[in-house]
């Protein structure tokens, strides 16, 4: 029964609502992660820098356009296995072609242009890549021309190329496309920007023409990026062929200074933070409800000991000796998690105590006692009953500080290295000088976040408050600290 | 009496607690060994002196280390030195920390961690003031107009307050007042170069420290804001006001005499509470700041190449900390509650 009223009551007062839809919200996108992540997300992808290799670093999120008068150039990842023209079989036409179509249209060159090539596989002799960048005013760029591997001592036919780590080649910085940069302002009329100044990036070359002595003009429309395989045997392949254009903006939330999208870590963090925020607020109030029953029901030297260990555990201030127990036993969730309950079950132990005590002496126990009940019956039948809300509702409020305590452990760099959570990646931030650098979107949303799942929980337990103390439905109010 | 015996409780479960888990991890072995191998690098130079003999000199060290071991307990087990080890922390004689200096460049734990205490205290003793200041004087004043729309809007913003990380907001304000409009420095606690001792040295200090305070007072105002005004209310609520004002007493004497002096001691105790929040959150915001306390030493000893024995000492000192000042506290509280006396 009391059951239903905390549901209904949650339903009637404005700030559970809201924690009600905030936490079915949460509950939702968790669910999401865990179903389409892997279990291994930290070490497989999150701490693996081979994945974000191709992502442009520290950049800003992609809808800060909106806000500003130039347009950036947006980050584009192609990704081709069909060549458009594969050799027939013919003696003269041993050639794959693959192409890469792409729009550029921004106030700024990308800032880099890379592609790779994967799986390659030859009999006789190792193919020529070449790749072309064609241009929308006709001009075309050779930027990388080189020869695969050819055959190690002892190895032998069909030769396997780049089938654990791609070819990677940062087009944008190769020594023949300087040449081909080179080449083109050659044969124009009008002065150009002098080599020492377009070297450095060469973007600005290879996606413009000289607007002025100082600088070049961006040459928006569409491009095409040409990789020619040129093989010795039919029956020579290519697999895949990768390329990216470098864009100075990234995805939902931008990427870190490890190119890393912060929007895929901090969505893993979401569940991460729930499993930790429950568990622990779960055995703490198992263990301290457990140690209130006992303590108050049983009395004797067992009261004693338990009130007097609650009295010393609760004036332990937390956090000093919580970064000391976790640099002593290691950074590993679980151990952090039962740290945190071991310095934090004396709260509800006391409370819990007070109002066994008050029942015990009430006629419902006396009745029960009277008919003969066992210990453990009265217990748990006439007794923890009418605390259940109220440890219900503790449960629900110790979960923000356990999901706080984590973060601050993590920024502290105490945090479990193998699971990524919001206190560590805004850890990262912070030790790697973004606040200091203006990266805003690498420190506030993980902090939004954290503040959005504890005060979600916040809600939750302000909207059983009435059912857990009535004397504050009276003043219409709710009561936070106790 | 009761609340002192449980802080010196307090202080003595905190030693064990630290002594013993360093005990089991063998670090109270490693801190030994390095005070030892200190000892007698020390000593070789003047043992040469004497000795010609390389082969002599090495076996007289050797005898030296021997003794040595013996007299620091190394050769019994970890829990037959307990009560050493417990005085050592007392003591901060931790021995040397391994890439931690302190600023007069000594690398005794002592000097390190006390250098820094002074700064801690700073933070610490200023924030708790203005909390304290702003807690009773807007929750007072709260609880005298339950459910209105001020008293709804600082409800919600202590429910925020709460779930906000101290030490983001601080990042908040180092992104928007150093960093979008310079206004306040983004760390350090004077500029560099330093000014001159004197008025200008002290206007820089409070230049540096305006941020990592106002965050503090920040985090922990909201929550004791309503913690000052639920008990004041509770107390309102109680039939003695009722007949106060039954009496026809003025509201100004009702309020003074019979709510706020009986909501005081709790009002007190709400503020002690307070502290274990803030004393963790001054070593977060330490860090965030680079204020040169003893909670950015903490970050420190931490990330890089770790420094268990100044962590050991950080640990202590915060709980002596927190311990003395409820101490300071208990006392205060005899003087408000006139029902608590100490015979």
């Amino acid at each position: 029964m009391e059951r239903h009223r905390l549901l209904s009551e949650l339903k009637k007062s404005g700030p559970g609502k809201v924690g009600v839809v905030l936490f079915a919200l949460l509950i939702t996108v968790s669910i999401y992660v865990v179903f389409t992540y892997p279990p291994d997300f930290g070490p497989i992808r999150w701490s693996n820098p081979a994945v974000w290799a191709d992502n442009p670093k520290a950049a800003p999120p992609a809808w800060i356009h909106l806000f500003s008068d130039t347009r950036p150039a947006e980050h584009q990842v192609f990704e081709t296995t069909s060549p458009v023209h594969a050799p027939s079989g013919e003696t003269h036409d041993l050639e794959y072609v693959f192409q890469i179509p792409f729009t550029h249209q921004a106030d700024e060159p990308p800032t880099f242009l890379s592609f790779a090539l994967a799986r390659a596989v030859y009999h006789l002799r190792p193919p020529v890549v070449t790749v072309l960048l064609e241009r929308p005013d006709g001009e075309e760029f050779t930027l990388y021309r080189e020869i695969l591997r050819g055959p190690r001592p002892g190895e032998s036919p069909p030769y396997q190329r780049h089938f654990t780590e791609p070819l990677r080649v940062l087009l944008s910085a190769e020594r023949r496309a300087v040449e081909a940069v080179a080449g083109f302002l050659k044969g124009l009329e009008d002065p150009v920007p002098p080599q020492e100044q377009w070297q450095r990036n060469l973007t600005a070359a290879l996606f413009g023409s000289p607007a002025s002595p100082e600088a070049f003009g961006v040459l928006s429309g569409d491009y095409n990026l040409v990789v020619r395989v040129m093989v010795n045997d039919p029956a020579d392949s290519v697999e895949k062929v990768r390329a990216v254009v470098g864009g100075s903006v990234f995805g939902a939330l931008g990427t870190d200074i490890l190119g890393r999208d912060l929007a895929e870590g901090l969505l893993f963090g979401l569940p991460v933070a729930l499993l930790i925020g429950l568990t622990a607020s779960l055995i703490n109030t198992l263990v301290g409800t457990s140690l209130g029953l006992v303590s108050g029901y049983l009395g004797g030297v067992a009261d004693v000991i338990i009130q007097r260990a609650a009295d010393i555990v609760s004036n332990i201030p937390l956090l000093p000796l919580l970064i000391f127990m976790v640099f002593i036993l290691g950074p590993n969730l679980w151990i952090i998690i039962l740290i945190l309950v071991a310095f934090s079950w004396p709260g509800l132990t006391i409370m819990v105590r007070t109002m066994v005590l008050q029942l015990r002496s009430g006629s419902e126990v006396e009745a029960a006692q009277a008919l003969g009940a066992s210990r453990t019956r009265i217990i748990f039948r006439h007794i923890f009953p009418h605390t259940a809300p109220f440890v219900f509702a503790q449960l629900v409020f110790f979960t923000p500080s356990a999901i706080l305590a984590e973060a601050g452990l993590s920024f502290l760099g105490l945090g479990d290295p193998s699971i990524p959570t919001w206190g560590q990646i805004l850890e990262h931030g912070f030790r790697t000088g973004a606040v200091f650098l203006g990266y805003w979107w690498w420190v506030i949303p993980p902090g939004l976040l954290i503040v959005l799942t504890a005060i979600t929980f916040m809600f939750l337990a302000l909207g059983m408050e009435p059912v857990v103390n009535p004397r504050l439905r009276r003043a219409r109010s709710w009561r936070l600290w106790r | 009496m009761v609340r002192g015996i449980t802080m010196v409780l307090v202080l003595i479960a905190v030693q064990f607690l630290l002594v013993i888990s360093l005990g089991i991890t063998g670090l109270s072995d490693r801190m030994l060994e390095a005070v030892i191998g200190e000892e007698l690098r020390a000593l070789r130079p003047s043992l040469a002196e004497t000795i010609r003999d390389p082969d002599e000199l090495e076996y007289a060290l050797r005898v030296r280390r021997e003794e040595l071991q013996t007299s620091y307990g190394l050769d019994r087990p970890w829990y037959h030195r307990l009560p050493e080890m417990v005085s050592r922390v007392f003591t901060l004689d931790l021995g040397e920390a391994h890439t931690l200096r302190s600023f007069t460049g000594s690398n005794r734990v002592a000097d390190i961690v006390l250098e820094r205490l002074p700064n801690t205290m700073l933070l610490l003793t200023t924030s708790l003031i203005f909390t304290a200041g702003i807690g009773i004087a807007v929750g007072v004043r709260l609880a005298s107009k339950v459910g209105s729309l001020s008293d709804r809007i600082v409800s919600y913003f202590s429910a925020v307050s709460y779930a906000m990380p101290a030490w983001w907001v601080g990042i908040l304000f180092i992104l928007l007042f150093s960093f979008r409009f310079p206004i306040f420095p983004s760390g350090g606690m004077y500029g560099t170069p330093p000014p001159p001792a004197g008025l200008f040295r002290f206007l820089d200090l409070l230049h540096h420290a305006f941020l990592p305070i106002i965050t503090l007072v920040l985090a922990s105002a909201g929550p004791y804001i309503y913690v000052v005004r639920t008990m004041t209310l509770d107390v309102a609520q109680a039939d003695h006001v009722t007949v106060a004002r039954a009496k026809g007493l003025t509201e100004k004497v009702v309020s003074r005499r019979h709510i706020l002096r009986v909501a005081a001691p709790p009002i007190v105790t709400g503020l002690v509470l307070g502290l274990a929040g803030s004393l963790g959150g001054s070593i977060l915001v330490e860090t965030v700041f680079n204020w040169q306390g003893m909670g950015r030493l903490y970050y420190e000893a931490v990330v890089g190449t770790p420094d268990e024995m100044v962590i050991v000492a950080l640990t202590f000192m915060f709980t002596l900390i927190y311990v003395i000042a409820r101490m300071i506290l208990e006392v205060l509280y005899v003087i408000l509650d006139p029902r608590v006396r100490y015979q």
